[in-house]
């Protein structure tokens, strides 16, 4: 697996921390041991989406880089499968 | 509103095509148990909820609902992408073909266009988180069954993956439907 999808794999799974996290904190919102790995899963993916995004583009259109052509449609979209 | 993120909500790489498969799994995406009934099912029975645990689930399992529908339409176009016609004949599923080339159109794996008629949302909240938990139990099941026909690690992980998230969301389900009736008891509603 490359450097690029590596590091998209991360972000990906501590999304789905945190997403999983938000629906358990859905209906208990006073469990403070969700809200402290909430907590940390954020500061964790804030940080590996900053790498990615400096490194291979935008996750986001609201990512905008020091360049002077909008690199929000480059490829690959999430369904393009790179190694087919 | 809504913002899109550049990913799946999780990694989907099918390297080796089949057509047959794709048409199987294609019920999870226009199906009458599938993500996109799922979804609407959610986000419009949110509207009508009580209180704000209630709120924040139906929304936030909606949501994610139709992450799970873009991993289903993913996994339909990898198994179905640049396969030759001939091959689809053979395979017989030529029919899909000749109506939708090799696109992925919300159907149920016979072709039956999605429906709206698949779901519920009524402004009983009671009504709507039974019809709830019914639809992840069912929609688990399918994906049992998906499974039970699959051959390649590629498809079948991801499968387990939805198959898992179903029975999550059930649990949440369950405790929204605890909370909406404590409160309502509560409130004397009865």
């Amino acid at each position: 697996m490359d450097e690029q999808t590596t590091l998209l794999e991360q972000i990906m799974a501590y999304d789905f921390a945190l997403y999983d996290l938000q629906l358990f904190l859905n209906t208990h919102p006073s469990d403070t041991n969700a809200l402290r790995d909430y907590k940390m899963a954020l500061e964790q993916s804030e940080n590996l989406r900053r790498q990615y995004q400096s490194k291979y583009g935008p996750l986001t259109a609201r990512y905008l880089p020091n360049t002077t052509c909008w690199q929000w449609i480059n490829d690959p979209w999430p369904w393009n499968n790179k190694e087919v | 509103m809504w913002f899109y993120d550049k990913k799946t909500q999780y990694p989907i790489k099918i390297t080796k095509p089949d057509p047959r498969m794709a048409i199987a799994i294609l019920t999870q995406y226009g199906g009458p148990n599938g993500e996109l009934a799922a979804s609407l099912r959610y986000l419009s029975q949110r509207f009508s909820m009580p209180t704000k645990e209630a709120k924040a689930t139906l929304n936030d399992i909606g949501t994610e609902e139709l992450a799970h529908l873009e991993m289903i339409g993913t996994m339909v176009h990898q198994l179905m992408d640049k396969v030759p016609p001939k091959e689809l004949e053979k395979l017989h599923v030529d029919t899909n073909y000749v109506i939708h080339g090799r696109a992925v159109y919300p159907s149920d794996s016979n072709g039956v266009p999605f429906t709206a008629a698949y779901i519920e949302s009524m402004e009983d909240p009671i009504a709507n988180l039974n019809e709830d938990l019914a639809a992840e139990e069912k929609a688990r099941a399918t994906y049992d069954y998906l499974i039970n026909i699959a051959d390649d690690p590629d498809v079948i992980d991801p499968l387990r993956f939805l198959r898992e998230r179903e029975v999550v969301h059930y649990q949440r389900f369950g405790e929204t439907l605890r909370i909406v009736q404590e409160t309502m008891g509560r409130k004397k509603f009865y």
